[in-house]
């Protein structure tokens, strides 16, 4: 039975951090993932790596969260992006509770290469979003860093494994194994082979985000979570030139975020029982977040809704205050007090400080296990992140479009050179594939050689395929037939990856569809079941319904 | 006025242009309105009538068997008011059938000397190979898309052949698909091969559609190079059918599939595949060109835009052009402006709304639909085969065709809907979409023609 220093539980933020963190000092690592590489909260969160913006009233976590900016520009300034972003004020009242908000973000500009915040008037605001309702009466401006949630996950995952780390996506942790009171080991299902597998250990980290009191509960421990639940409305392309920050119908702030080729319209906070697999935003979600926005953007509702994206937050159990006074911070708890040693679990936290609770948590298993060790993870860049990449001239020299190489590089950093490479053998590799990102067969096929994808819908995550207005109408099936050659998939299975990528696009989508979305809609139903007779195929496929689709 | 008409058709899919050629041919004078794509453009070509009872999971084996069930099961579907008669009940489902029959064969008849001839006919459905590898049931095809004995004779042996930097057609994988469902149903054939041609149209080798592969083929200098790597393949895997994606030209697409067989000795079919669609385009292309020719008007680019109903009679329409708007004084209107993708219909958060009189509109089981939001009107499984009711919406009417209002009277007198305009039949799931296109547009123009030869006599 393998055996291993410390096993992580969860393929998040979190998670790959640790895992990342750990395998970088020197540790034996082995992250279990129960379905792909940021496929839960981390995937639905919209990437901004704040400067601590909603939490202005404490202090130590604005810190944490202005060096970790600094830290990620350091290590991932490949997969970053800096967006403008402008509060419009309709009325005084509009400025948001935290009054100190201007002062203790620009006491902290300088060291994130920001401008302090400043204020617009509403011919200046104008100029900049011309979108904006022309009633204001001023508007703030300050500047944001966001990260691609995916990007990070999977780069914090693949120099794990570079630094001798084992990654299985698709194990499910079904036990953890415990004698006297310690850790021993645990076990868990590997859906991939279909068996079960075990490891020992003597050290479990539990970064199963809104799963993470389940875990626990495995090993006989406790866990509590405020579980609260966020939706997104994305549109269609980059509807607004900067980020939009308005105070929703009860007093919240929402935002409209740029975010790659789309922009982000959220978010809701409701706490919730759910399963957060079965989760849907629904259609009152969809409504407060239009109508709160349509007062600082009154064309809003023009914009072509592609879909909606939701995710449950892991926060730290505090009663009986409203989830946006919650403090945002994270805590770390070791079970042993409670009786089960070489536990430890996370609860609260954000992407923003993925990396600093891993060298928390790791400087603690380090202590666990009686060795030292000194955090790297701040200072050694991400897989990607060596040079500047130069795309009019990769653009000129291999004869694709600066737009694809732009978007490849977004999420490639200084490999996007390599990918290109390959169409020099193979220059029909150069063929869009997917046309909204766009990506082309070249990248689709290093990123399923170099970055382990079980599915198309790891392959989305991978290179954002699907993810633009068609939501995988023409790609699906191009994409499905890639995958399927290198990885030698039965014709079963290959029809299988068209329908299950659709099923999960259809999620999504269905929740807000209308406009122009139902006809985009209606070419799908045609490819896929009026010419591809898929929809009579299930049952020949063994199709196994997802969670959000089975209705009693 | 800027023009006269006897009947303006609003919509130039299947269902406009079946309805306007059959009004030219009644001496109409008729001018039809076709304001962008169609969804009779992206279609396969194919021409579903009937594949699968609503709600179906066991192929029909012939249009006929299911008209008959439909006749009994689903007396509101299209193809069901056919049988809204004088005659009594029990001739329902032969006058349902026969109603289909005549249209289908004088479709057939209308497109026998064009560059599409048709194949098949009501009393069998066909099984159409796909660009996935699926099979689908179909009841008519261009002759170029007929697959021959490739199912039927225990020896055949396919050769899928694609294009390389051509990324909707993967030989390799339709192959696999085609060969595992033909193993588990036990029918031939036992043996399929594939192959990627260096085709390069016009210099290409990547970034290839559909489009320009057609448009290469129909220069007949270029087929020789694919007909020579054809042979070879055919010969190494001993290939008796050969399975291209359907490329084979616009305008020479028999022509070249005849040349092909002679030059490489198998039998060489082209497969149904996805927008953009060129046997979809060859349709089309096929039904304008007989409409024109029969002395019809087409206004391509312009749309019909129309105050809502006042009068119960509907005398003119303004067509919306580029840079001019005309009005047009009609004695009918056939309506066949199709679902979503034509734009007939559409769906806000509000609900679901025809586009050009604001029609009332009722959902797929006939619930009026006017303020349901599209949401509702949805499944949670994205592909089922009992569809989404959201395409099974629109439009309700009469034993006529005519347009209903919530009152279940007549819109108009005059007013007449076609094709995929209407509401009570979800064709993704059913494969029955041009056919209900084909049938009700023949319809909806009889009784427009009528109408107008009775008010002119
Ligand atoms: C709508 C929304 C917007 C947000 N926006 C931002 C933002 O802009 N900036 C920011 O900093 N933060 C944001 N957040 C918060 C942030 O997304 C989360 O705090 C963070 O992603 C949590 O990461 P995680 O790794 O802890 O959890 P997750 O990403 O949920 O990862 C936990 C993983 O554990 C796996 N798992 C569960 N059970 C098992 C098991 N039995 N075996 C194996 N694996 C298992 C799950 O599959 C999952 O992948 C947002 C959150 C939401 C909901
Ligand atoms: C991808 C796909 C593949 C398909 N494959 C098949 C197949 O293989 N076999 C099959 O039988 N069916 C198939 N179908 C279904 C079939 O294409 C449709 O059901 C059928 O074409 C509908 O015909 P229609 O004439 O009613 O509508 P459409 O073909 O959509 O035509 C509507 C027309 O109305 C015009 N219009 C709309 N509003 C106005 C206005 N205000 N003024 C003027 N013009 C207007 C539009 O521009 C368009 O020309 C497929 C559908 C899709 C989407």
């Amino acid at each position: 039975m393998a055996k291993y220093d410390v096993i992580v539980i969860g393929g998040g933020s979190t998670g790959t951090a640790v895992a990342r963190d750990c395998a970088m000092r020197g540790l034996k690592i082995l992250l279990l993932e129960r379905d792909d590489i940021a496929s839960a909260t981390t995937g639905a969160c919209a990437g901004m790596i704040s400067s601590g913006l909603k939490y202005m009233d404490e202090p130590n976590i604005v810190d944490m969260c202005s060096d970790e900016v600094v830290n990620f520009k350091r290590i991932a300034r490949h997969v970053m992006e800096k967006n403008p972003i402008i509060t419009p004020l309709l009325e005084m009242s509009d400025i948001s509770s935290g009054g100190n908000f201007a002062e203790e973000y620009s006491k902290r500009a300088e060291t994130r290469d920001v401008p302090p915040v400043l204020f617009l008037t509403p011919e200046d605001s104008l100029k900049i979003e011309p979108t904006l309702n022309p009633d204001l009466i001023a508007s703030i401006y300050f500047e944001e860093y966001f990260i691609s949630p995916f990007a990070l996950c999977m780069l914090q995952a693949l120099d794990a494994k570079q630094h001798g780390a084992d990654i299985k996506t698709y194990c499910e942790v079904t036990d953890i194994l415990t004698k006297k009171g310690s850790i021993t080991g645990l076990q868990y299902f590997n859906r991939i082979t279909d068996k079960m597998e075990s490891a020992k250990t003597k050290a479990i980290v539990n970064a199963a985000g809104p799963w993470a009191h389940k875990i626990a509960a495995l090993a006989g421990a406790k866990l509590e979570l405020r579980l609260n639940k966020g939706a997104h409305v994305i549109l269609d392309r980059r509807v607004v030139n900067v980020g939009v920050i308005a105070k929703a119908i009860e007093g919240r702030m929402i935002y409209l975020f740029p975010h790659e080729n789309t922009v982000l319209l959220g978010t809701t906070a409701l706490d919730t029982w759910e399963d957060p697999d079965t989760l849907v935003a629904s259609q009152d979600e969809i409504e407060y977040l239009l109508k709160s926005m349509e007062w600082v953007i009154p064309s809003i509702r023009d914009a072509r809704i592609i879909r909606t994206m939701e995710g449950v937050r892991p926060l730290i159990p505090t009663w009986k205050i409203p989830e946006g006074d919650v403090t945002r911070g994270y805590e770390i708890i070791d079970h042993e007090p409670e009786g089960v040693s070489g536990l430890i679990s996370f609860t609260g936290g954000k992407l923003v400080m993925c990396r600093h609770m891993a060298e928390t948590a790791t400087d603690l298993v380090c202590k666990n296990l009686g060795m030292e060790s000194e955090c790297k993870t701040h200072n050694e860049p991400l897989p990607g992140n060596s040079d500047d990449v130069d795309i009019l001239a990769l653009a000129k020299e291999y004869g694709v479009s600066q737009h694809t190489v732009e978007r490849m590089r977004a999420r490639r950093g200084s490999e996007t050179a390599t990918i290109l490479e390959l169409t020099c053998d193979h220059p029909e590799w150069k063929t869009t594939i997917c046309t909204c990102e766009p990506v082309i067969e070249a990248e689709l096929r290093y990123a399923i050689r170099a970055t382990f994808p079980q599915t198309l819908n790891d392959l989305r995550r991978r290179v954002r395929l699907g993810t633009g207005p068609c939501q995988g109408t023409f790609c699906t099936f191009k994409a499905a037939a890639i995958l399927a050659e290198e990885l030698e998939l039965s014709g079963e299975d290959f029809q299988l990856e068209i329908v299950d990528f659709l099923a999960e696009r259809w999620k999504g989508k269905r929740q807000s569809i209308r406009g122009e979305q139902i006809a985009q809609e209606e070419l799908a139903q045609g490819i896929y079941a009026c010419v591809g007779n898929l929809d009579q195929a299930l049952e020949e496929l063994d199709y196994d319904l997802k969670p959000w689709e089975e209705v009693l | 006025m800027d023009l006269e008409a006897d009947i303006v058709v609003i919509g130039g899919g299947m269902a406009g242009l079946v309805a306007g050629i059959r009004a030219t041919e009644e001496g109409m004078k008729t001018v039809l309105l076709r304001k962008g794509q169609s969804a009779t453009a992206y279609s396969s070509g194919a021409i579903d009538i009937i594949g699968y009872l609503p709600g179906g999971t066991v192929p029909l084996g012939s249009p006929v068997e299911g008209l008959q069930g439909i006749a009994s099961m689903f007396p509101f579907h299209p193809y069901g008011l056919l049988g809204f008669t004088d005659a009594t009940s029990d001739t329902v489902s032969k006058t349902i059938v026969e109603k289909v029959r005549t249209a289908v064969s004088w479709l057939k008849a209308t497109l026998l000397g064009s560059s599409i001839p048709l194949f098949g006919d009501i009393d069998s459905n066909l099984d159409a190979v796909t660009v996935l590898g699926t099979v689908k049931p179909t009841c008519m095809i261009q002759e170029t898309m007929w697959p021959g004995s490739l199912m039927l004779d225990a020896d055949s042996v396919a050769l899928f052949a694609g294009v390389r930097g051509f990324p909707v057609f993967n030989p390799r994988m339709a192959a696999q698909v085609f060969l595992e469902h033909q193993i588990s149903n036990r029918l031939p054939p036992r043996k399929a091969g594939h192959h990627v041609l260096d085709l390069a149209p016009f210099g290409n080798n990547y970034n290839i559609s559909s489009i320009e592969i057609a448009r290469y083929l129909d220069n007949e200098d270029n087929l020789s190079v694919l007909a020579k790597t054809l042979k070879k393949q055919a010969e190494r895997i001993g290939a008796t059918h050969i399975a291209l994606p359907p490329v084979l030209g616009f305008n020479r697409a028999r022509e070249n599939q005849l040349a092909l067989q002679d030059l490489t000795g198998a039998h060489v079919f082209e497969l149904l595949s996805f927008p953009p669609s060129v046997p979809g385009l060859r349709l089309q292309r096929g039904l304008e060109t007989a409409f024109v020719n029969g002395g019809g008007t087409l206004l391509v680019g312009h749309h019909a835009k129309m105050e809502s109903l006042e009068s119960n009679i509907v005398k003119e329409v303004t067509a919306v052009g580029p840079r001019r708007n005309l009005k047009i004084s009609t004695k009918a209107v056939v309506l066949a402006t199709g679902k979503f993708i034509g734009g007939g219909i559409t769906g806000t958060e509000n609900g679901i709304r025809e586009s050009v009189f604001d029609l009332m509109t009722v959902s797929e089981s006939f619930r009026i639909a006017t303020s349901i939001t599209p949401q509702k009107l949805t499944n949670t499984i994205a592909l089922t085969h009992m569809g989404h009711p959201l395409f099974g919406s629109g439009l309700s009417v009469d034993p006529q065709f005519r347009p209903i209002t919530a009152e279940e009277v007549h819109a108009a007198e005059n007013l007449y809907a076609a094709g995929s305009v209407l509401a009570g039949y979800n064709y993704p799931a059913e494969k029955s979409g041009l056919g209900v296109a084909i049938v009700t547009g023949y319809m909806a123009s009889r009784n427009a023609v009528d109408y107008v030869k009775g008010v002119s006599a």
